[in-house]
Order: structure tokens, then sequence, then C-alpha cells
């Protein structure tokens, strides 16, 4: 079988001397390939290395521990490294899958080290389920809604956050963002924030207007019919054309 | 006629009840001026009464732009009595007719009846109407309030869990007991950043305002123990003027600032990344800021709990005397800056306990 051969992925440097140290003294006659910042490149990894085995700490900028495992599937064994992660641990534990907690723990790594010597010598363990789950559970999946404003404001390109704006009116060929205490103008056209907006946060109420539905304070009927809507805290009420009265039937 | 419904809301049992028991009393009040019966007062009186209210009910609800709405309703009283006073008319069998001559007189002192009890009953309704608008602004602004102030306590609620990230604590421990092994006078520069920023960090929740310079040194503390985690990837510059270290300054939110900036701002790209931490006052206002030389924020990207965090406190603290505001850096990055009114600094809205550091 020969030397078994471990890659180990951490994105502070001193943290996988550490490991590397530790695993010399328990287990000597495992080496160590390479050495990785974070998960990116894990094809070519295991193009060049074909190591037996990987530990990879699951917080690392760019490509995390859970999408290494990922990417690395049935073609090694993987150990996960972390610090913190309630969460991480009890589905570890329920998964009866591999980690090592950080600071280390002589003992505990020494346990890990010997389990995973015999466990070397079977073929990886499929661990899709455990590492979806998990990956959910860190990182939920946020839908891809627009969630900042750039605007230029003189010199500046400020970013607003889409829960500070009130409201959007288009003025001719640019539209107004409207927060409590501001007012800039953007290019981008209400039809194209429509589209990117989320769409129960933001609703159309007229051809030329989107409101966000945290911001309105009331809804009146006004002339002929026609509702408007009175926002917390600003003056100015908005038309909602017929077409989405319907937005505010009575329940 | 669903179109025309909307003219008769409020048009409800409580209201004709009232306008019924109205018209007995107002009949029963005027029978001694007359040589009518009770009856035939009654008849009149509830012929005018329900006219009139129907009328103005609707009057009340009608959308036109053309005349002011009282001159609408004063219309409506007007025009009520005479048809209530007609339709009495036709209720006793009279002749028509003769309404308009012999018994012109007659009508006339019903009408104005009408037009007297009915004023006397919009004025009721008036009054009434104001109050409860005023009862309902006041019910609306005490909502208002008891929101703003569940925001403050989730937002301090969330600062606590903040204070120290176990994530942090345990990484930085672990980096702590491989220095020791190979390194132990970094390992021991790292104890004391630790020390220093738990120091800063861990009796904070407890006061509403610091100082710019302890808010500073801890910013500092931070950066440190980051910088010799992250090796060559980080640098920072601190520049904060000797002059403004003692202002006042609310608590823990620099830090979130420069926790963001390395979280969001540099830590992504494996590239090596600058950390500015600037005071400086103008115009009237103090600004705090932490500029990152990160990829800077796509547009899709969430804003954290903690920027969101942060707003709310101002708002608690200063109301609109205080702001966030994040700007994209350049070439590349964001800034993110806190900006304190002078005027508020100084007597912030909830109670300050700031010390100087003097």
């Amino acid at each position: 079988m020969g030397t078994p051969t471990a890659v180990i992925a951490d994105d502070e440097p001193l943290l996988r001397a550490q490991l590397r140290t530790r695993l010399a003294k328990l287990w000597p006659e495992l080496a160590v390939v390479h050495e990785m910042e974070n998960g990116r490149d894990i094809e070519q990894v295991i193009a060049t290395y074909d190591p037996r085995l990987f530990f990879l700490d699951i917080h690392m900028p760019g490509v995390n521990g859970l999408e290494a495992a990922r990417a690395i599937g049935k073609r090694a064994h993987v150990v996960f490294v972390t610090a913190f992660d309630q969460y991480a641990v009890e589905a570890f534990e329920q998964g009866a899958v591999d980690y090592v907690l950080k600071p280390f723990n002589e003992d505990r790594l020494a346990n890990t080290v010997d389990r995973l010597r015999e466990r070397l010598t079977g073929a990886p363990a499929a661990m899709d389920d455990l590492v979806e789950r998990l990956a959910g559970r860190l990182a939920p999946r946020v839908a891809e809604h627009l969630r900042w404003i750039k605007a230029s404001v003189g010199q500046s390109v400020r970013l607003i956050p889409v829960e500070e704006i009130l409201f959007f009116q288009s003025d001719e060929k640019y539209t107004r963002v409207v927060t409590a205490d501001s007012e800039v103008l953007i290019r981008k056209p209400i039809k194209e924030l429509l589209d990117e907006l989320d769409p129960d946060k933001f609703w159309q109420v007229h051809r030329a207007t989107i409101v966000n539905v945290d911001a309105i304070a009331a809804v009146r009927r006004g002339l002929k019919d026609q509702a408007e809507i009175a926002l917390k805290g600003h003056r100015e009420t908005l038309l909602v054309s017929r077409n989405f009265t319907h937005l505010f039937k009575q329940m | 006629m669903n179109r025309l419904a909307y003219l008769f809301e409020g048009l409800t049992l409580k209201r004709v009840l009232l306008v019924s028991i109205l018209c007995v009393w107002a009949a029963a009040a005027t029978v001694w001026f007359f040589a009518n019966t009770y009856l035939d007062l009654l008849v009149s009186s509830l012929c005018v009464g329900y006219t009139s209210m129907v009328l103005f009910t609707a009057a009340t609800n009608l959308r036109q732009r053309r005349l002011p709405r009282w001159a609408v309703q004063v219309l409506s009283i007007v025009v009520g009595s005479f048809l209530g006073t007609l339709l009495a008319g036709i209720v006793k069998g009279r002749d028509l007719a003769g309404m308009f001559t012999e018994r012109f007189y007659g009508v006339l002192i019903t009408m104005g009846l009408g037009i007297g009890f009915g004023a006397m009953a919009v004025w009721v309704y008036v009054f009434r109407e104001r109050e409860l608008r005023h009862e309902a602004e006041l019910a609306r602004a005490r909502a208002e309030r008891v929101q703003l102030e569940k925001n403050v306590l989730q937002a301090q609620l969330a600062l606590m869990q903040a204070q120290v990230e176990p994530h942090f604590l345990f990484n930085t421990l672990a980096n702590v007991q491989h220095l020791v092994e190979t390194d132990p006078p970094s390992a021991s520069r790292m104890l004391e950043s630790l020390i220093q920023y738990l120091r800063a960090a861990l009796p904070r929740m407890r006061e509403d305002a610091t100082t710019v310079g302890r808010e500073a040194d801890m910013a500092k503390a931070f950066l440190d123990i980051h910088r010799m985690r992250m090796g060559s990837r980080l640098d920072y510059v601190l520049a904060v003027p000797e002059a403004l270290r003692c202002r006042p300054f609310p608590p823990m939110m620099l830090i979130s600032l420069v926790e963001n900036a390395i979280k969001h701002g540099v830590d992504p790209c494996c590239e090596a990344g600058t950390i500015t931490i600037t005071a400086s006052e103008g115009d009237g206002r103090l600004r705090f800021s932490v500029a990152d030389t990160g990829q800077g924020i796509s547009c899709k990207k969430g804003t954290g709990v903690g920027l969101t965090n942060i707003r709310e406190r101002l708002k608690a603290l200063y109301g609109s005397g205080a702001r966030l505001v994040i700007e994209e850096n350049v070439p590349h990055g964001v800034v993110a800056t806190i900006e304190v009114d002078d005027l508020v600094a100084a007597d912030p809205v909830a109670p300050s306990k700031a010390r100087c550091c003097a």
C-alpha cells in the first residue's frame, strides 16, 4: 500500500504548520505532500499528488472546506478541521465523519489518527448527504436579489442598502431613489430594477413606481377610486394605478 | 350599482338609530310651539332627518375636487331638509302644489328646523371624527415607539453575542498554542493583543458610550491579531488624530466595520489587503471610517446583520443626527463611515456615560 499521503488546507499558515508538526509526531509515516490556503484547485492537487487523505478547514476564503469535500468526492478520505461550529460538530458525530477541533487536543488528535490508520485501508466513504446538509446550514443559500444600489454622489459612489429605500420612481431618463433622509438619481430603469429586486419586499404599484412594502404606512382611497400610499417617515404619497390595486384589496 | 356603493359607506345601523333618537327628541322639543300633533311633527322630523342623513353620508364620501368637502356637506343638509320636507308632505298625503303657495311659510319652518338640528348633529359628528383621528394617531405613534424600542433591544442582544466571536477566540488560541512551541516571543505578543482586545471588548456591553481613542485601540489589537494570523496578507493604517481621541463615540461600531472589512474586504481575495482607519472632523461632524482594498461589494450580496445593527443603534442614540455611509473605495474596495453631528454628539438621546481618556 505504500506510504500514506495527506494534503492540509487551512487559510492560516501557523495553523497549517501546527497540524503538520502534530501529525509528524503522532503519525511519523504519514507524508504531508502539499498545503493549500483554500479549497481551490482541488482537481490539480489530486492530479499532481493523488493524496489518500485531506485535512480541510471548514472556514476558508474563496472555496471553503465543504465545497472542497464535495469536489473531492470519493477520491480521498476527508478529515474536517474546525475551530467552533456547533452544527458541524453535531453533524459529524451523527455522520461518523472524522473531524479535529482547533486548538488541538493531543489525545483527541491521537484517537483520530488511530481511526484514520484503520480507515485508510478501505475505500473513502461517500458523504455527499452530510456535506450538502452542512453546506446549506453554514451558508444558507440566499436568493440572488439586488441588495445594494450604487449611486454617484458628488465625487464618490455611494452604496445604499435596499432596506433603506422607501421607493423608486422613474423621472424621465433617470430613476429617483428615495430614502428617509436622502434622494439620489440612478440610470437603471424601473423595469430592470423590478427584475432584480426581491418581489416579496418590493412591489410595483404604478408604471413608474416601485415601493418598499416595509415602508408603507397606510393605503388610502384617493380621488377617482384610485388608491394612494402614505409612507413611513416621508411626506410624499404614491399613486397606485388601477392595474395594481389588487395588491391592496382587503384580505 | 356597485360603483356607487362607496357613497353609502358609514351608513351604519348605529347612525340610523342616533338620527332616529334625535328626530324623536326634536319632534318632542318643538311640539309646544306648533298647533300640529306630535305624530305629525314626528313624521316630518323623521323624513327630514333620514333624507339629510343619507345625503350627508353621500356628500362625505363623494370623490370630487371642485368644491371643498365642507361645502358639499352643508349643501347636503340644506337639500336634504328641503327634500325631506317634500317627502313628509307626500307621506301625509298633502297637496304638493299647495306647499309652495299657502303653506310655503310652514315648509320654510320645517326646512329651517331640519337645517338647525342637522347642523347640530354634524357638529357632533365632526367633533367625534377628529377625536377618533387623534386617537388613531396616538396609537400609531405608540406602536412606532414600541417597535423602535424592540429594535434597539434586538440590536443590543446581537451586539452582546457578537462581542467575542467564539470562532475568532478559538482560532486565535490555536495560533497561540502553536507559537508557544515554535516562537515564544510571537506567542507572547499575540496573547498580549488578545488580552488587550478582550479587556476592551468585554465590559462594553454595559456602556452606552466610549471614546474614539478607546475604540481605535481596540480595533488596533483586533487587527494585530489578524495580521499575525493571516501572515503577509493583511496590512493596516491607523490615522486617528490625538485631538479626537477623547471625543465620545458609541461602542462596538468601529470594530463591526473592521470585522466586515476583514471578512468581506480582505479575506475572500487571496491577495494582500490594506485596512485604513481614519478619524476626522469637519462641516460640524465627526467621521470615523474604515476603508479596505478588497473586491468591493457585489450588488447582490447581503448587507449582513452588522450594518443594520449599527444603523438601528445610531438611530436610537442620535435620531437623524448620525448616519452610516457606505461608499466605493478607489480603485477598489469599500469605505464605511460613521458620521455623528457635533450637535448631537455632545448630547445623545440616550444617556451617555463616556469617560475621557485623559
